[in-house]
This record gives C-alpha cells, structure tokens and sequence, in this order.
C-alpha cells in the first residue's frame, strides 16, 4: 500500500503586486491588484511504505507548498491528497498522530526552556501514555546522542544540536511518515552528516517513510534511493537517485590555484570554466573523466597551493535536466 | 479526561517558561510601581475632598490599582504571538497537532498569566495599602466575587484577542485592530471608571464589550453591591460566548486560507 497518493494536485495563491514608487503605493491602497501564482501545477506522484523520496528543486520552486498540503496545513485549490489513507484537509487531526514534521528554518522547541520540557508537552499533546514515552525519550536520547543536551535551554544549544534535538521531538509519537522540509540547511558538514545517517536509522529500524525536501545534492544522494525534481510547481522529472546521479550528477567543480603560471592543456572530459593567472575552475564530467584521474592530472602540474572540490548547484542541475528533457521530449 | 491532562501539560509548561523572564519581572514591576504612583498623585491633585461620580480618593486609586492589574498581569498578549507566528512561518507547527488550537492557545495565554497576575496582584496590595489604606467599608467576603468578575474580564480579553489575531491568517497586516480595540479597552473603563464618562457615552459602553474586561470587575472590587454584580456578570457571560463564538468561526474560516510563509 503505497504511503502518499497525490493526483492532479494544484495550489493557486493571490499575491498582492505593486509597482515601485509612492504614487503605485497610494493606488494599491485604494483599488490592489492581484496576481495569481501557481505554486503547484498539476503534479501527480506516490510514495511506497518504508521509501525514502527526495523532493527536490531550487528555492521557491514548490517544495514547502507540497509539504504543507501533505501535513493538512494549506489547502489545495484542487486535486487529490492521500496519505496513509486519510485526507490531510478533511481529517488532519487523526492524521497530525501519524506524521511527524520537520521544518529546518523553523523551531518546535521553547526557546527558553531545555529541549525536556519541550517533550512533555508534546508527549501531552500525542496524548502518549507517560511510560511509554519515557522510554521513547531515552531510545531517542540514545540513538540522537542528545544526553546533555535535554537538560540545557534550547538558546544555548547550536544549531546543529537544536535540529538533532528538533527531529527527536517530531519522532517521539513514532509517526509512519517523516515530513523532512530542509532539515540540513545551514548546517555544516559534519552535522549534516549525522543528521543524514540518524534519518537513515529511522527508516531501517522503524520502517518509518521518509518524504524529504532539500536543495542540497548530498541529501539526496546520500539518503535517498527515489528522488522527485520539481521546478514552478511541476515535477520535471521522477526516477532512482541512482538514475539521476548518473545521468545529472556526473559533473564535479574543481578550484585550484597554483604558486606558479601554468599553461594547461584540458584533458578529455574537463572543461575550463574560468582561467585565472594562477589558478583556474574547472568543471569535470567524471563519466568521461574519472575524478581521480583528474586530480592526478592537476597535481601532476605541481605546486598546488589551493584546491576545493564542489558538486554544481541544484540550480544547475536542473537547468541540465530541463535542457535535457527539450531535446529528449 | 485525557484532554484535561493535555491541556494542562499546556498550561504548566506555559508557566514554566513565565519563571524565565525574572529580570523583565522586576522591570514590569518597577513599571507598574511607578504608572500607579504618578496617577495616584494625578488622582490626589483632582479630588479636593469628596468624591467623583461615586467614587472616593481611596476606591479611586484602588480601582486604578486593580485596572493596571489586569493590563499588567495579560501583558503576554495572544494577538502579538500570533502574529508573529504566522509572518515567521511557525505556526505550520502549531497546526498540525491534535489539539484545538483554540483551546491549546487558551490555555498557554493562562500559564503565562498566573505567574503575572500573582506578582501584580501582590504588588497592587501593598502599593494601595501604603498609598491609601483599605477601602472603608471594604468587606473581604466579597472580594471572591470581585475575582470572579475579573477572571470573566480576562477571558473576554482573550477572545476578543484570539479573534483579531487570527485576522493574521488572512491579512497581511492587522495590526491596526488591535490599536483600536486597545485604545478602546482603556478608553471605556481601564483609565478611568465608565461613570466619569458623559451618560449617552456610559450606555452605549455598557452594551459593548470593551468596558467588561476591567471597569465591571475593578468597580466590583472597589464597591461591591449585589445589584451591579447581576448587572455586570450575565453581560461578561454573553461576551464570553460571542467571543468564543467568534473566534471558533473565525479560526475555521481563517485556516482553510492560511498563507504559510517563508521556506
């Protein structure tokens, strides 16, 4: 039985326009105009049990607006939502038991109290039995390795410590399905790590579904085994990470400055992007020109004082797969 | 009765996080201390001996006293948190629970004013007994009544509150209901008792809600009779139920449009 069921799903908003100036500020105030945006044209997809799915697209490209129709938060203009059977408009309380949320920029936790005071309430508030949930609190403790940190305000903790302790609390009613909105964002690496790992977890020990949005590639290659790429509101393309890697995320952007001019020939499969004095940035299609290869074949010039490896931004990568779609159909 | 274990849980940890704010205490306290002693001279300079439309130097600063009390002591205003909920986004959390959101709101307004209207209320005794001295005639039995009407004040408070919060689900800004309700508030019957007003003034006042979050209970405290009680208490009762009213529908009206920023 599949988790989430969307058919045909549309969200239209009315957003205020104004033109720049005073005299457009003192018009809009006597007769406003409206225009209307579609956040989410027509999109249709399921998710399995036990899947784990990426959503995934650029800023402003739908992401949150689907997420927040799914959890029953906004309502579609039109179209068909199920998700665990349950109709998240119609019967969002029954369903709010079985879901958990995350939203990276925002905090379920009281800021000024320490994350276990936050979870009594919420323990309260899933009407959890009282034993129950302090064993699920020392499971989560264990598995997030929160410790310490239950006891301190929410304040003092950074930012990497409040998630970790965010995506506890969205898991102490042991939802079927975890809404993931951005939860690495701002986070560094090392953090985003665990966080991907401890997600991980969830869903091999609990078979918990995992419906994650991001704009970072490494979310989604490194957590996800589907992956959704959404872009104005319309799901351009549905297929394995495996799939989307291969075919999207073959291309590594290299930096590298040098102590010394170089003159460089471009090997099969790099690409020069920007040619600097001593440096240069390149942009390596690893299909054609495995990255070990070419690093070998960047050192191999000698006096590296300085090199970054990056994958493109999601930005590009769509832009590559919209380009690819034009010329497949 | 699993519900009032929730609400409760709501409740406590709501006040839990009032213990936080101890130094803004002491600075509210202070505030109070001095708004109160400044209209207390103001009050002493206008009453030459006598009384004004029925009240006493004495009833006067004491009804001042309890007025600022319920301004002071609902300070953590539901209207501003609300609003700052929905332009931060943060309110998609505090949609997608099972509980009512009313309800969850209600009873986090009323843990974060315990603590309040305990430390005020301790503080309007001692600033009425030294600036003036008991009420003559003042009887403590009828104090409880008194109460009652001030609890009924405040949950009027709260609704109209809720409602004009929850405008933020539709509106951009809204902040300007809020203004006038206020103003309105303290016009008719926080700064002064609604009988220093013109007549035409006091009764059309009396059948609008504004002057039973404080002029009805404050009055009762300071000159309790029988007959104003029943006066007072079946109004506050009825604005109870249209807020509640209101708001209920407001709140069904208003979350099938929400506008959920940001992210």
């Amino acid at each position: 039985m599949s988790a989430i069921e969307v058919r045909n799903l549309n969200k239209l908003y009315r957003a205020r326009v104004k033109e720049e100036g005073l005299k457009a500020s003192f018009r809009a105030l006597i007769r406003p105009s409206y225009k209307e945006v579609e956040a989410v044209k027509n999109i249709s997809f399921s998710v399995e049990q036990g899947e784990i799915l990426a959503f995934i697209g650029p800023n402003g490209a739908g992401k949150s607006t689907t997420i927040k129709m799914l959890t029953g938060i906004l309502h579609p203009t039109s179209g068909d939502i199920s998700v665990l059977g349950l109709d998240p408009t119609k019967e969002r309380k029954q369903l709010s038991y079985r879901i958990g949320t995350v939203f990276g920029q925002k905090s379920q936790l009281w800021f000024h109290l320490p994350p276990t005071d936050s979870f009594t309430l919420l323990g309260a508030i899933y009407d959890i039995d009282k034993m129950i949930l302090k064993k699920r609190i020392e499971e989560l403790t264990e598995c997030f390795e929160l410790g310490d940190l239950l006891k301190t305000p929410v304040r003092k903790l950074s930012l990497g410590q409040r998630i970790r302790c965010e995506v506890a609390a969205s898991l102490l009613h042991s939802p079927d399905i975890l809404f993931l909105d951005e939860p690495t964002i701002g986070l560094d690496v090392v953090v985003k790590h665990k966080i991907r790992e401890l997600i991980l977890k969830m869903n091999r020990e609990q078979g918990t579904t995992i419906f994650l949005t991001s704009h970072d590639t490494g979310d989604i290659e490194q957590v996800c085994r589907r992956a959704v790429v959404i872009d104005h509101g319309e799901i351009i393309l549905d297929q394995p990470v495996k799939k989307l890697k291969y075919d999207y995320l073959n291309r590594k952007i290299i930096a590298v400055r040098y102590d010394v001019d170089q003159h460089m020939e471009m090997p099969k499969g790099v690409t020069l992007e920007k040619a600097g004095k001593m440096g240069a940035r390149l942009s390596v299609d690893t299909h054609i020109c495995p990255i070990d290869e070419a690093m070998r074949w960047i050192i191999s010039h000698g006096g590296v004082a300085d090199i970054t490896v990056e994958d493109p931004p999601m930005e590009e990568v769509i832009s590559t797969i919209f380009s690819h779609q034009a010329v497949t159909g | 009765m699993k519900w009032i274990e929730k609400y409760s849980t709501v409740l406590r940890i709501s006040l839990q996080n009032t213990f936080v704010y101890r130094s803004n205490a002491v600075g509210g306290l202070l505030f109070y201390s001095l708004f109160i002693f400044v209209f207390f001279n103001l009050w002493r300079a206008i009453y030459q001996g006598g009384e004004v439309a029925g009240y006493s130097l004495t009833q006067m600063v004491w009804y001042l006293c309890m007025t600022e009390l319920i301004v002071f002591g609902c300070k953590s205003s539901v209207f501003g948190q609300m609003n700052e909920d929905v332009k931060s986004g943060s309110i998609a959390y505090q949609l997608n629970r099972p509980y009512h959101y009313i309800i969850y709101q209600f009873s986090n307004a009323l843990g974060g004013m315990i603590f309040n209207l305990l430390i005020y209320g301790t503080m309007a005794i001692i600033l009425g007994l030294i600036m003036v001295g008991p009420i003559p005639g003042f009887r403590i039995s009828a104090l409880p009544f008194g109460l009652f009407s001030a609890v009924l004040g405040i949950t009027i408070n709260f609704f109209f509150m809720m409602v004009l919060g929850l405008t933020a689900f539709r509106l951009e800004e809204n902040t300007a209901f809020f203004l006038i309700y206020q103003k309105l508030v303290f016009m008719l019957g926080m700064f002064i008792p609604l009988e220093f007003l013109p007549k035409w003034l006091q009764s059309i006042a009396r059948c609008l809600p504004f002057s039973y979050v404080a002029w009805a209970p404050a009055r009762l405290i300071v000159a309790f009779s029988w007959d104003f009680f029943w006066q007072v208490i079946p109004m506050q009762l009825l604005w109870i139920f249209i807020s509640i009213i209101l708001s209920v529908s407001m709140y069904s009206y208003g979350v099938k449009g929400i506008q959920a920023h940001g992210g």
